[in-house]
């Protein structure tokens, strides 16, 4: 399946989900007018792609400096996909990178990590 | 306003440390607009990480509020994409500590399913707000909510001090209330 890649703006993270060597990622920030619209297209790529795999390796990496609560939800519901596809036998890692001294972001990365229990969660703390 | 006033009304906003005032219509493009600004400012200010964050985060809900459910707008308003809604938007400086305000148009309506929305909040420890949040977060949206309708929960989780609210009629005839928010960092 074609992969996907969205240029970043000041207001949308950098989308590059390399689904061919089944590295994914999304960097920036993530404010948009609209996040179930600019995610939408997202989410229809992760349902296409999911089914595919077969006990596959898949490396999500998250890299987001600020997100806003719209956004938090949808990842939400990213990450819960992620998770099925890892308990229908595929492998999910899920590198988390936040800033060394972001409570918020970290928390809600363990948060994630405990409702979806079959994600390999990575946290990555960076250095400012 | 002769010029001798609005140099009064400079005057008064850098006596009161205001960094940023905007009143106008708000779009997206005019949030990321003072967004950028904003952390520019920011930038130039004696705050650690952590506030500057924080700020930029009740900025970024408040600022979204107001493009999603102002009562005065130019957008249709059943409008989901590109809204431009009317309100108003301080950042400042008091006693070492930053706050953001904001000021927009409801309806009558609106007041009291804004209070009762709020209200809870006031007295709610950190702890408390980060629980409800949590469970907001994995709950269905609400109706009538064009976020995750967590905006007023990160309002609260991502303040120092209990959020202030007020509601004042307007005197020039119009049909609106306008709402105010005040969160300090």
């Amino acid at each position: 399946m074609q992969n996907l890649y969205i240029a970043p703006t000041s207001s949308t993270p950098e989308v590059n989900f390399q689904f061919d060597r089944h590295q994914l990622s999304l960097r920036g920030e993530s404010y948009p007018e609209n996040a179930h619209a600019f995610f939408g297209p997202i989410m229809q790529a992760i349902n296409a792609y999911l089914p595919t795999l077969q006990s596959t390796q898949v490396t999500l990496d998250v890299q987001l400096a600020y997100f806003n609560s719209s956004s938090t939800k949808v990842l939400l519901e990213l990450f819960g996909l992620f998770n099925d596809a890892a308990v229908a036998g595929n492998y999910v890692t899920l590198n988390w990178h936040y800033i060394e001294d972001d409570e918020t972001i970290l928390e809600f990365g363990q948060e994630v990590a405990d409702d979806f229990t079959a994600l390999d969660f990575n946290p990555c703390s960076l250095v400012e | 306003m002769s010029l001798t006033d609005f140099h009064r009304f400079k005057e008064l906003a850098r006596q009161e440390n205001v960094v940023f005032y905007y009143t106008g219509y708000f779009s997206q493009s005019i949030v990321t607009a003072m967004g950028d600004s904003l952390r520019l400012r920011l930038a130039s200010l004696d705050a650690s990480q952590t506030a500057r964050r924080k700020l930029f985060s009740v900025f970024v809900e408040m600022a979204q509020n107001v493009v999603h459910y102002s009562a005065d707008h130019l957008s249709a308003s059943a409008a989901a994409d590109h809204e431009i809604r009317m309100g108003s938007l301080w950042v400042g400086e008091a006693d070492g500590q930053f706050y953001v305000v904001c000021a927009n148009p409801i309806s009558a309506e609106g007041v009291e399913h804004i209070r009762a929305k709020l209200e809870p909040l006031r007295t709610m420890t950190n702890d408390e707000i980060k629980a409800r949040y949590k469970e907001k977060l994995r709950a269905e949206g609400e109706a009538g909510s064009k976020g995750a309708g967590l905006g007023f929960l990160t309002v609260a989780r991502d303040s120092s001090n209990p959020i202030e609210f007020d509601f004042v009629e307007e005197t020039d005839g119009k049909p609106f209330t306008t709402f105010y928010l005040k969160a300090t960092i």
